[in-house]
């Protein structure tokens, strides 16, 4: 089929169409190089205006050559709050993260594998879920968690976010585990493992790029969530995001601070989203990508 | 799967696992957005002020939503944020998916991963970044528009005719690389022998998009339509970080709107209301698309 195609090819190779193929290769390129520049750019203006002195930040025409500094860095974590707003989201979203991921490898599994009457119907409720307004859940949430004596807590956040990303992530876990063959399972039942066991040395193995996945969603969105950080967190418990709302309403007093701090937010989640994107590609259709 | 007979016992055992292993996850998803969402709905039908008794209105507050002309425009507004956010998103993010599937993988991977950036980005991050970027006077959009000449036509962020588009272009800046990845890993699945059997046929590439790779993506589509759409219909983090709903509420979205009417009027009834609103209307647009996504396995 290949072969014959090739051949086809050949045959069909006239100057013309050679000349159609530089012209399609062309646009491809430019297409590719302007979508480049159009995700780049605004991310190393930000960066390299956390190196540049506010003189250099506030020029008419992109300043690309400047003499570089640290002083934004010294001033966002030395004289400022960062370096605890740091240490609060990292708690925050490795905290969040563990329980997320473990309360939905759970519910995912029982909804697909043991044959539950209902599990149609309780999945499309867990679905709902993502569908409630944020700004409904934020005062009643307040007073819960005020009740509960968590406002100002690091868990208060923490258990928001677990709640938020569980509807999708049970979803998406579920997309993963009905690929998962019902054969190999019952196998391992005949071979004398109890059900439980069936999900830890079968189901998790085979979904595992599912479960990186759902990891790199859970931390990034725990990490970079601002509305509900903002509300359930006192000044001692503030997040990064929070911490950068602060300085988004004064573009022109901390400029160079402000993309210090950002720069630094937003490291180790895009460094971390580099190595893992691929799974996360596969993952986020929640298996409609088998057809 | 009928040659797997199970007793009655082991059938009550696995229900008493499958209630074990779904209850935390039921129980965490009703306690932070199912309950506070029924009181959402109750507090609706009060007028609730600050150091006064509440007023029983009942529909008051969504009669009001209907002849409150912010409201409305905030409503005008969050469809059209979704719509142009959804197709610059979609067209973007499929166009790439498709070129960088035909390159070597190699260098298809290596740029999928820089196109991949944006996502794992703070939307607040966002609208700083972006805020700097739509800046009249030291803002990179207004020097490469000047290079151009084309200066005088933009309005930026300042513009009510143009705010809500360069909010929604931000958004698209962030989250076109999750379609970007959602689909490439569509395409992947897409048998290289229809697009042979195809260009043999004589079929152009604007052919070959339309009748046989959309179609294929059909159901990918529709999960990240599904996703995007949401998302966007709920915006909040980057109006309130880009425009705070200005100028002269053309950005006022419906979940901005309802945060300002709850806790910086403290009309908390009517915030209540309008995010319940918000929520009856994502059902209408998108509980179509929800049907049948989430199923277990078949047998």
């Amino acid at each position: 089929m290949v072969a014959s195609s090739r051949a086809m090819g050949v045959v069909a190779g006239t100057r013309a169409a050679k000349v159609k193929n530089r012209a399609g290769q062309t646009a491809k390129w430019a297409l590719i190089t302007l979508f480049l520049a159009w995700t780049v750019i605004p991310v190393l203006i930000v960066v390299t205006n956390a190196f540049k002195w506010p003189l250099d930040i506030f020029t008419k025409t992109p300043k690309l050559i400047f003499e570089p500094t640290l002083e934004n860095f010294v001033t966002a974590f030395g004289k400022s709050d960062f370096l605890r707003y740091f240490m609060n989201s990292t708690i925050v979203a490795l905290t969040s993260t563990v329980f997320v991921l473990v309360l939905s490898v759970f519910a995912a599994w029982g909804l697909t594998s043991l044959r539950l009457r209902r599990a149609n119907w309780i999945s499309n409720a867990f679905l709902v879920g993502k569908l409630v307004p944020v700004i409904s859940m934020l005062l009643p949430l307040f007073a819960i968690m005020r009740m509960a004596g968590l406002r100002g807590s690091l868990l208060a956040p923490a258990i928001a976010h677990v709640a938020l990303q569980l509807p999708f992530m049970v979803w998406m876990l579920m997309g993963f585990m009905r690929d998962v063959p019902r054969e190999l399972e019952q196998a391992a039942l005949i071979d004398g493992c109890t059900r439980l066991q069936t999900l830890f040395r079968i189901v998790i193995p085979v979904i595992l790029p599912g479960i990186a996945a759902a990891f790199i969603l859970a931390m990034q969105y725990s990490w970079n969530e601002l509305l509900f950080s903002l509300q359930l967190t006192t000044f001692e418990t503030y997040t990064l995001p929070v911490g950068i709302a602060s300085f988004v309403g004064a573009v022109s007093v901390n400029a160079g601070v402000a993309c210090a701090a950002a720069t630094v937010t937003m490291a180790p989640m895009v460094v971390l989203g580099f190595f893992i994107q691929k799974y996360l590609a596969a993952g986020t259709t929640g298996g409609a990508v088998k057809g | 799967m009928t040659a797997f007979t199970r007793t009655p016992i082991v059938r009550r055992k696995e229900l008493l696992l499958g209630f074990c292993v779904i209850a935390p996850a039921a129980v965490v998803i009703a306690a932070v957005m199912f309950v506070p969402l029924i009181y959402a709905v109750y507090a609706s039908m009060y007028e609730i002020r600050p150091g006064q008794p509440a007023a029983f209105v009942f529909l008051g507050n969504y009669a009001r939503f209907f002849s409150d002309p912010v409201a409305l425009r905030s409503l005008g507004n969050t469809l059209l944020y979704t719509v142009v956010n959804l197709c610059v998103c979609l067209a973007v993010g499929v166009a790439m998916a498709v070129i960088l599937s035909n390159l070597r993988p190699r260098v298809g991977n290596a740029l999928r991963a820089i196109f991949s950036m944006p996502l794992f980005i703070s939307p607040i991050i966002v609208a700083l970044i972006w805020r700097y970027m739509y800046d009249p006077q030291y803002g990179f959009i207004y020097w490469a528009l000047g290079e151009a000449g084309l200066q005088e036509h933009f309005g930026g962020l300042n513009s009510s005719a143009w705010a809500l588009f360069c909010v929604a272009l931000a958004d698209a800046w962030n989250t076109t690389p999750f379609i970007l990845l959602v689909v490439s890993a569509g395409l992947t699945v897409v048998p290289p022998d229809l697009y042979e059997a195809a260009k043999i046929d004589g079929a152009g590439p604007v052919r070959i998009m339309f009748q046989i790779t959309l179609p294929l993506l059909a159901k990918v589509l529709a999960v990240v339509t599904l996703i995007r759409g949401t998302d966007a219909f709920r915006v909040f983090d980057l109006v309130y970080g880009m425009t705070n709903g200005g100028p002269a509420n053309s950005t006022s979205t419906l979940s901005l709107y309802a945060y300002k009417a709850a806790y910086q009027n403290n009309e908390l009834g009517y915030g209540m209301a309008i995010s319940v609103i918000t929520l009856v209307a994502l059902v209408v647009l998108f509980g179509p698309l929800m049907r049948g996504s989430a199923r277990g396995k078949e047998d």
